[in-house]
């Protein structure tokens, strides 16, 4: 304590020989914020000696109501999986495959790629009904069956945006524009951050591609950018940068950092500028970092077996790796941590892109890692209070695409806004329930239709929020993540 | 003036103004006290100098004066009959002016300079006592409502006065025995809009030009016109207003009234979109799937309890009031490294979390008695507690979720939680505790999940527990074997396009 009392008041002296002429005689009332300032330096008793700032964008806020997931998982499967392969099994669309498509499900419609009149195309994988809650779950996701009971499915999900980009914002920001807050940006700013040495929002990408939409999908919008998504990698290095320099020791390392946010917090006095604030607890985070992620990123002192159940070898960067990972940060509590898997725009161009070997092949890839994830959450307790959601940016047709008019050599399907699935489990939902339905065709969603605003809705509601109560002010009025809309999906409540 | 724009925009405003009702009291007793003294005077009955009675009429017009700038204040708070309160404003203004005329020209400088000015007197104050019973009358009638003061008017003079007879108040919606024979509109839908919408919509109250409380009137509509469409749900006004957000201004029923719950919404659409009907049963409406569950609820008088979901609470512990906790021992706790949050706001209970301490010890653990009844969610996985802590956590009354993974606790520990009412999420996973220390969960009243993956419980164990206790989730993990046998999953991959075929 001792040590730090001193090294701040050189530090202080050192300030005060350069900036005291040109600050502090000409601004008497300076020199009273600064007195204020060292006083609270003096009393503090953390370990860092900083000073509390005014307004500590990390600390805990409270949620309006007890959360029932403190923390969440989003698996976000870029590019849009086929519910009709995987869950909204469609027997009735077996007997329509190859024939055209009725005349009703084309007029005044707009698809991104679909010209003319397509084929219709049957459910690729076998159905069946899985689990005591009889889930319907295709062959293309075998181990996800064995965890069917876990899971409640939203099978009535619509959107309004039928191109990636737009859709994956809407879905994440809640608008389809740039500009607004994501889902993991509003959650800590509501939350805070729970593990004071982790950042409270995390991003692992997989699939060789960022999302269409870039990293505005984890951005932070309007709200000050400490609430902006921190992307790890998978690989090498977990954070760039964030290991010291040759030749530069932590000790070295911790004076410049302090000497650095003493400054920015008297720019802070002076000009208030909140961006400051999130500067100063970047540095202070970054230096936490530096222990605290290369250990919380390193799997080798995972056993064999549990590697095995997520179907991961250490380094290797996978999606596996990601879902193994992202079990690893929620345990030390950190609230968000959002996954982006790419390769799912399944439209039959190419034998990657196509329903039979492409949307198999991403399965295969990810439907293991997935259930182990469940499995793993459970039986450390921590699937009561995470949640876990899975889902695309929209849905597919169950028209065969056929773009420029012309046969494609491989099944696909095109983008599709009217009808697609997503599931949820643990925290707070319902175990192995469906909600929603979709026409016999898998074209409309029909019974229970839920809007991306909607889900929305009813995560912030499982983290303890009123979507509606919500919200931020900004250029003059105040904005939520559901902007005018949403409602809370009540009967998926556990 | 200057002061009163100043208070309207604080606390201050309605903190003042809410002295109002007090303050009235004063004109009223002092303008009754003049007029009748002035009587008696008149009537030589009463023996009194001018002098007093100036006094008394100071003490009037002074007291009426701040009764009116209170009552301004009280006013800017809303939520009054803009037409009521308007009169009431004026009324309470002319009790204030006609005071201050009556005393001015009573006074014998008045009267030096303008004899005649003593004719404005008696006029003056008789007209400051009407007006003060009358305004009397219209601030009880503001605060309580209009017909407050005679609605408990006992029969014969009721039938004399011309009233009508009185009615019991619909307050709660009672269940329905027989649903399809009930007629939808009288047995369904008119006791809703009498529990959540007639407060304000009726004979004397009439907000938006609008009465509720009866078939003809809902037709009839307000001053913005019909408040429904037959048979067109989504274009009904009535409906629009109950599915705007709560903080909307023109959301209906307003923002801290007791709303209408899901499924009476759904009750509301369903009737309209039959077209209305004012005589119709249940049995002779189309039902579909979506509706039948609202219908259902009204057999079991549901409807008006379900509340809008918001209390997502899941444990009793939350309905439970605690003291605010002592910031001190907050403090304390902080620095320890623990991390101390509010579980939710307006509840005072705390998320007690451990993830940044993992050097926490038995020496500290005393720091959290003094929010024993605060304290419902406790972390301690991973630190360096054992049984010698499990004591003073026993203490923490309150504890929902006790988290103890990968600590040193056996079952000596576990032994001191018995008696805690509350505590529903056990986190056992990688301790030493043994099947023995699980039976002695078994007298938890509300343990509902318990973790044990890698502690030493056996399935036997588990077994045992189960039989005395069926509904308890007890989590085992996967080992070796099992997760060998979960990878066998993946072999039911019946397709055969190996992953090779297509690289």
């Amino acid at each position: 304590m001792n040590n730090l009392l001193k090294e701040l008041q050189h530090a202080e002296l050192q300030r005060q020989t350069r900036r005291h002429f040109l600050k502090e005689c000409g601004f008497g009332l300076g020199a009273i914020g600064l007195g204020s300032l060292l006083g609270s330096c003096g009393t503090s008793g953390s370990e860092t000696a900083a000073p509390a700032l005014p307004d500590d964008p990390m600390a805990v806020r409270m949620p309006q109501f007890a959360p029932k997931a403190k923390r969440v998982i989003y698996i976000h499967m870029a590019g849009a999986p086929s519910q009709l392969e995987l869950f909204d099994y469609k027997p009735e669309l077996e007997k329509y495959h190859g024939k055209d498509c009725p005349a009703e499900f084309l007029e005044g419609k707009k698809f991104a790629f679909i010209q003319g009149v397509p084929k219709m195309l049957g459910p690729q994988g076998k159905f069946a009904q899985h689990g005591q809650s009889g889930a319907w779950i295709s062959d293309y996701l075998p181990y996800l069956q064995t965890v069917a009971d876990e899971v409640t499915f939203v099978k009535g999900m619509y959107t309004d945006q039928f191109n990636h980009a737009p859709a994956q914002l809407l879905m994440h920001t809640g608008s389809p524009r740039l500009g607004r807050p994501s889902l993991g940006a509003w959650s800590i700013y509501g939350l805070g951050s729970e593990n004071q040495n982790l950042p409270g929002f995390i991003v692992l990408a997989s699939g060789g591609k960022q999302p269409d939409a870039g990293k505005s999908v984890w951005g932070s919008g309007f709200l000050p950018s400490v609430y902006q998504g921190v992307q790890c990698r998978t690989g090498g290095d977990p954070v760039l940068y964030v290991s010291d320099p040759s030749g530069m020791n932590r000790d070295i390392r911790k004076n410049t950092i302090e000497a650095i946010n003493e400054i920015n917090r008297q720019t802070y006095e002076e000009v208030q500028d909140p961006e400051i604030l999130t500067r100063i607890s970047q540095y202070e985070m970054a230096f936490r970092m530096q222990m605290s992620v290369p250990e919380v990123m390193d799997v080798s002192k995972e056993p064999q077996y549990i590697l095995d159940m997520y179907g991961v070898k250490p380094g290797d960067g996978t999606f596996a790796m990601n879902c193994l990972l992202a079990r690893k940060l929620v345990e030390n509590g950190v609230r968000f941590v959002q996954l982006f898997d790419w390769g799912w725009d399944t439209h039959g161009t190419s034998a990657d892109g196509a329903i039979e070997i492409g949307l198999h092949n991403k399965c295969r890839e990810s439907d293991q890692a997935v259930a182990g994830l469940l499995k793993d959450l459970k039986m450390r307790g921590l699937l009561d209070e995470t949640l876990v959601v899975w889902g695309g940016e929209f849905g597919r047709t169950p028209m065969q695409e056929n773009r420029n008019g012309q046969v494609l050599p491989f099944m696909g399907r095109d983008h599709h806004l009217d009808a697609f699935t997503i599931w949820m489990a643990g925290g707070g939902v319902k175990k192995g329930f469906s909600f929603g339905e979709t026409d016999e065709l898998g074209y409309y969603a029909v019974k229970d239709k839920t809007h991306v605003h909607d889900l929305q809705a009813t995560i912030l509601h499982l983290m303890g929020f009123n979507h509606e109560e919500f919200t931020y002010p900004f250029q003059g009025r105040n904005f939520r993540l559901t902007d005018v809309a949403g409602k809370v999906i009540k009967p998926v409540l556990a | 003036m200057f002061l009163i724009l100043l208070l309207q925009v604080s606390d201050w405003a309605i903190f003042f103004g809410r002295f109002h009702p007090v303050l009235v009291h004063f004109p009223i007793g002092f303008l009754l006290l003049a007029a009748l003294l002035v009587i008696g005077k008149r009537l030589g009955k009463v023996s009194i100098s001018d002098a007093t009675i100036s006094l008394i009429l100071l003490v009037s017009a002074i007291s009426a004066t701040f009764a009116c700038g209170a009552g301004y204040l009280l006013s800017l708070g809303g939520g009054y009959d803009e037409e009521l309160l308007d009169e009431h404003m004026w009324q309470g203004l002319g009790v204030a002016a006609f005071a201050w005329v009556a005393w001015v020209v009573h006074s014998d400088f008045a009267y030096k300079k303008f004899p005649v000015s003593r004719a404005v007197y008696l006029p003056a104050l008789g007209l400051a006592t009407i007006l003060t019973m009358v305004a009397g009358h219209h601030g009880g009638s503001l605060t309580h409502g209009e017909g407050y003061l005679t609605a408990y008017t006992p029969e014969p003079f009721r039938g004399l006065a011309g009233m009508e007879p009185r009615r019991e108040e619909i307050t709660e919606i009672k269940p329905i025995a027989n649903v399809p024979e009930a007629i939808v509109y009288q047995d369904i839908v008119q006791p809703m809009l009498s529990v959540h919408c007639t407060q304000c919509h009726n004979a004397t109250k009439k907000k938006g030009d609008l009465r509720m409380d009866s078939f003809a009137y809902l037709t009839k509509g307000g001053e913005d016109g019909p408040i429904f469409v037959a048979g067109k749900s989504a274009e009904s006004e009535m409906l629009k207003r109950c599915l705007l957000p709560l903080n909307d201004d023109d959301h209906m029923p307003p923002k801290g009234k007791p709303q209408l719950s899901d499924n009476q919404i759904a009750l509301l659409a369903w009737w309209i979109d039959q077209g209305a009907p004012v005589d119709k049963k249940v049995a002779q409406l189309k039902t579909d799937e979506k509706i039948k569950p609202a219908l259902a609820s009204l057999s079991v008088g549901e409807n008006a309890k379900e509340g809008d979901g918001y209390n997502a609470t899941g444990s009793p512990v939350l309905s439970l009031k605690v003291p605010e906790p002592n910031e001190k021992a907050v403090a304390s706790l902080k620095s320890a490294g623990l991390l101390v949050n509010p579980v939710a706001a307006e509840q005072n209970f705390l998320e007690v979390s451990a993830v940044n301490a993992p050097e926490f010890t038995d020496a500290k653990v005393a720091l959290l008695t003094p929010l024993a009844e605060q304290i419902i969610w406790l972390k301690m996985g991973d630190t360096k507690i054992t049984d010698a802590a499990m004591g003073e956590i026993a203490k923490l009354k309150n504890l929902n979720k006790l988290h103890l993974e990968y600590t040193a606790v056996t079952d000596a520990g576990l032994k001191n939680l018995q008696n805690l009412p509350y505590l529903q999420y056990l986190n056992l996973v990688g301790t030493k505790v043994t099947d023995a220390g699980l039976q002695s969960l078994g007298s938890l009243k509300a343990i509902k999940d318990v973790f044990v993956w890698k502690s030493g419980v056996t399935e036997a164990g588990i077994a045992q527990l189960r039989k005395a206790r069926p509904e308890l989730n007890i989590v085992t993990g996967l080992d070796e074997a099992a997760v060998a046998a979960f990878l066998q999953a993946g072999k039911a991959d019946s397709t055969q396009i190996a992953k090779k075929e297509i690289e």
